[in-house]
């Protein structure tokens, strides 16, 4: 996969290159802020840009920005948004408009095959949501009724689902095989009312959407 | 012409000087020779006081403004007189030693004119102060007296042979005279035409005073008082000429005085009529004589009624009508003053009983000190007057909102400051035209300084509150802006490099030889200390300053709500204030919150907030076991982290009901 990186400090920005190429991906560009990553992205047509969320001038959200117009003028190229810390709401509707994009906090990194699986989904259309974020959205629940009904260990592959993940993922992660992560999902969605092909990415959408829909309501 | 004038004037000053010192030197030999005379030598100075001050005016008038007939009429005024009053004495001397004497008949002549005395307070009583009648209706009773006393001189001069004085007799040096019969008949006329001139000439005084500008005013208010002099001069000489039989040189010396007055009020009418006060010496005068008319007529009555119980001539009726008189005097002062300055000085009197309503209406709470400005406009007729507030340990001033004011406005009005004591209480602006009247001014200030001075207090008052909030708010401020940078460093700086570091660490671990690959669980575990690092240091910066504060109040409160341990009902407003006004709230919430579920045991928390009329409110309920103490320490803190913002905060927690906590935060800018 070919990469492009956006990432103020140098020294970071050289381990996490370091990190993907280990990996065999191929960093084509490095920037250091919004504008040169724009540049490198139009230049190379990338498959992956891994982006900071803080940087030049202001480190305000100058990464996230940068991440919408890529997203919107080069459909081509998945973003995957590292920040320090975490910033809900507008990362989840990024995630759940589609494919393609990933959020994760800076430190995921440092689960060096967590954080590649992650980068691989996203670039191959999927998406990656930083488990802290969906732990928020689960937190902020206020009817917790539908929830109540699923075992834990039904609402841990629905985090997991709520990620990103794949099957294959999920079931690496919790040690089942794929065949009972699938039956999980499967009593997860309809004991929600949500009825979708259980292989799709369009259901991380879907469970998203009921997150936020039920968090707002 | 100017020039002419100007020497003229000069010429006419030196013979009254040359008038004078013959006066002096002849009634000096007179007294040396033992001729008694009416003029005693210590009553000298009077007369020279009389003769030489209207020449110097004149002279000091005529020399800056030679165009205006005042100067003329003070100067030859003074010259009549002088020669007049040399001729007496040379009448005196020349006649003693000789009856026949030439030079002593023309001087006994001349000492005839005694109009000479009232010729010029007349002519100025038309023409002052400009030198013109006030109106051409004026013509005709002015050539009347100028005719009458005209007349009056002439015959004096030419209408008998015999002259009488204080010379004794003597006869008249002229050739040829009207006659005794003719003359007397004449005179009489004429006579009376001056007395009638002398009524009109201060009806002219009246007429100009009524019509004239403030200015015209109070010039002529200051010859009035001159003028006034003569009729109590007239009126004392000739009840001393009842009472003694003769005015004497008593006599003499005040007409003498009276005259010096007049030259001395056309001097500073002409030159600085807005500095002295006419008009209070004035109403002190006229109250004096009616005083002293009241309390001998209460004498005079006492005597009579205490004379016909104790028989006539008594010293006991004399002793009690004495002490009638003394009771009544208190309470006569003053009612006679209060009538007078009614009538005189009605303008001061209305001014001052108007601030001292004011200052009534303070004590009483009905008025605001601060309008002590509006109530001297008021008072001083002055819509243009204001007073500004001296604030101590500064050199500034403030207006009555407790605005500070860069400078005194430079507007043309006058800067007056009101002192109490040696301590300037304020700067009253004012405009000029005010100054003529300084004595109005002045009461006026007095009566309206204790006024001043609380509004003065409470202006200070005000200004110290408002420095010591708008400082405390910077100081919140400051507070927030460290924490907000202290949170960048946080995650830009430190926690970076964990990140970095542990990156470096991963790919030494994965580049690990196969032989060495014992050191993975090291380096595994050394990661985790890394992430454990990074964690910590997110929840430190979170505790400084909550970075979701970037998207608004509402996202912080939803992500508070959201990590909270027990369910929190959030309706927060999606409307944005002003960044230190949501940190402050955002952190009382986060207090609320801990203490909800920490202290309170809650099982359910509602937070509300909402904006309208510039305010955000801000609502934390929980359904605890209530009963918190306002003046614990963490509530302490919460109450003054809103004030700090001028807002309120609000708790209600009786044991057993729950907590509830109410916050109202201005979003000013």
């Amino acid at each position: 996969v070919r990469v492009v990186i956006a990432e103020d400090t140098v020294l970071l920005r050289e381990g996490l290159a370091g990190l993907l190429e280990d990996a065999g991906h191929v960093v084509v560009g490095r920037a250091g802020d919004a504008d040169v990553l724009l540049a490198l992205v139009e230049e190379h047509q990338p498959e992956l840009a891994v982006v900071d969320v803080r940087m030049p001038p202001d480190y305000d959200r100058e990464g996230t920005r940068a991440a919408v117009a890529i997203r919107r003028d080069h459909p081509r190229t998945a973003v995957l948004v590292l920040s320090q810390h975490i910033e809900t709401r507008d990362v989840v509707e990024l995630v759940s408009s589609g494919g393609g994009f990933g959020y994760l906090l800076k430190d995921r990194v440092l689960d060096v095959d967590d954080f590649l699986d992650a980068a691989r989904r996203v670039a191959d259309g999927g998406s990656a949501l930083d488990p802290q974020v969906v732990a928020g959205l689960f937190g902020g629940r206020r009817d917790h009724d539908a929830l109540d009904e699923l075992t834990p260990r039904e609402r841990e592959v629905l985090g997991l689902v709520a990620e990103g993940r794949t099957n294959a993922g999920i079931s690496r992660r919790l040690w089942l095989t794929e065949k009972t992560v699938e039956t999980h999902v499967r009593s997860i969605l309809m004991k929600l009312g949500l009825v979708i092909n259980t292989e799709d990415h369009r259901r991380v959408l879907a469970v998203l959407a009921y997150l936020r829909a039920s968090d707002q309501g | 012409m100017r020039r002419y004038a100007r020497s003229l004037a000069w010429l006419t000053a030196a013979a009254v000087v040359v008038a004078a010192v013959a006066e002096v030197v002849v009634r000096a030999v007179a007294q040396s020779r033992g001729i008694r005379h009416s003029f005693a030598p210590e009553w000298e100075l009077f007369y020279l006081a009389g003769v030489l001050a209207p020449a110097v005016v004149g002279l000091g008038v005529a020399l800056r403004r030679p165009g205006n007939r005042v100067a003329w009429i003070l100067l030859f005024g003074s010259l009549f007189v002088a020669v007049v009053m040399a001729a007496v004495a040379i009448a005196g001397l020349a006649l003693h030693h000789d009856r026949n004497s030439v030079a002593g008949r023309w001087a006994a002549l001349v000492s005839q004119e005694w109009p000479c005395f009232f010729a010029w307070p007349l002519a100025l009583a038309f023409l002052f102060p400009d030198g013109r009648l006030p109106s051409p209706r004026w013509r005709l009773p002015a050539a009347f007296a100028a005719v009458s006393t005209g007349g009056m001189v002439l015959l004096l001069f030419f209408g008998s042979r015999d002259l009488t004085g204080g010379f004794g007799h003597a006869t008249s040096p002229l050739p040829w005279v009207i006659g005794e019969g003719v003359g007397t008949a004449l005179f009489w006329p004429c006579f009376v035409g001056f007395l009638v001139s002398l009524i009109s000439g201060a009806a002219c005084v009246r007429a100009r005073y009524r019509r004239g500008s403030e200015d015209v005013r109070r010039q002529v208010l200051w010859l009035a008082y001159g003028v006034l002099l003569l009729p109590i001069w007239f009126g004392a000489t000739a009840l001393w000429g009842l009472v003694v039989g003769d005015s004497g040189e008593g006599g003499q010396a005040l007409l003498m005085v009276v005259q010096a007055w007049l030259a001395v009020a056309v001097a500073v009418a002409v030159s600085r009529h807005g500095l002295y006060q006419i008009d209070r010496l004035i109403s002190r005068t006229v109250a004096f004589l009616v005083l002293t008319a009241l309390l001998a007529a209460t004498y005079a009555a006492g005597v009579t009624l205490a004379g016909l119980a104790a028989g006539r001539g008594s010293a006991a009726a004399a002793a009690l009508a004495t002490a009638i008189a003394a009771l009544a005097f208190g309470p006569l002062r003053r009612r006679v003053q209060t009538a007078v300055d009614r009538r005189f000085a009605r303008a001061r009197f209305e001014a001052v009983a108007l601030i001292g309503g004011f200052v009534d209406d303070v004590h009483n709470a009905r008025a605001e000190p601060e309008d002590v400005g509006a109530a001297l406009a008021v008072a001083l007729g002055d819509p243009t007057a204001e007073v500004v507030f001296r604030l101590p340990e500064t050199t500034g001033y403030a207006d009555r909102e407790g605005r500070l004011l860069p400078g005194l406005p430079d507007d043309g009005r006058v800067h007056r400051p009101v002192l109490l004591g040696e301590r300037e209480l304020g700067v009253l602006l004012h405009d000029p035209a005010v100054e003529r009247n300084p004595d109005l001014l002045r009461a006026v200030l007095a009566a309206a300084a204790v006024a001043i001075e609380l509004a003065r207090l409470r202006v200070e008052l005000r200004l110290q509150l408002a420095a010591v909030e708008s400082s405390r708010a910077r100081i919140a401020q400051a507070g927030y802006e460290e924490r907000r940078r202290l949170e960048r460093d946080l995650h830009d700086g430190a926690q970076q490099r964990l990140v970095t570091l542990g990156i470096v660490l991963r790919r030494l671990q994965r580049s690990l030889p196969r032989q060495a690959q014992v050191l993975v669980p090291a380096l595994d575990a050394a990661v985790d200390e890394v992430s454990g690092a990074i964690n910590d240091l997110r929840t430190i910066a979170a505790g400084v300053r909550p970075p979701r504060l970037d998207q608004g109040l509402a996202a912080a409160l939803t992500d508070l709500a959201r990590g909270a341990t027990v369910p929190v009902e959030l309706h927060a407003t999606p409307e944005r204030a002003p960044p230190d006004v949501e940190v402050t709230a955002y952190f009382v919430a986060c207090e609320a919150l801990t203490n909800a579920i920490k202290h309170a045991s809650s099982s359910h928390v509602e937070m509300h907030s909402a904006r309208d009329d510039g305010v955000l409110r801000l609502v934390i309920a929980d359904d605890g076991v209530g009963g918190a103490r306002p003046s614990g320490g963490g509530l302490t803190g919460l109450a003054d982290r809103v004030a700090a913002q001028g807002g309120t905060l609000k708790i209600v927690s009786a044991p057993g009901a729950g907590t509830r906590i109410a916050v109202e935060l201005p979003c000013v800018s």
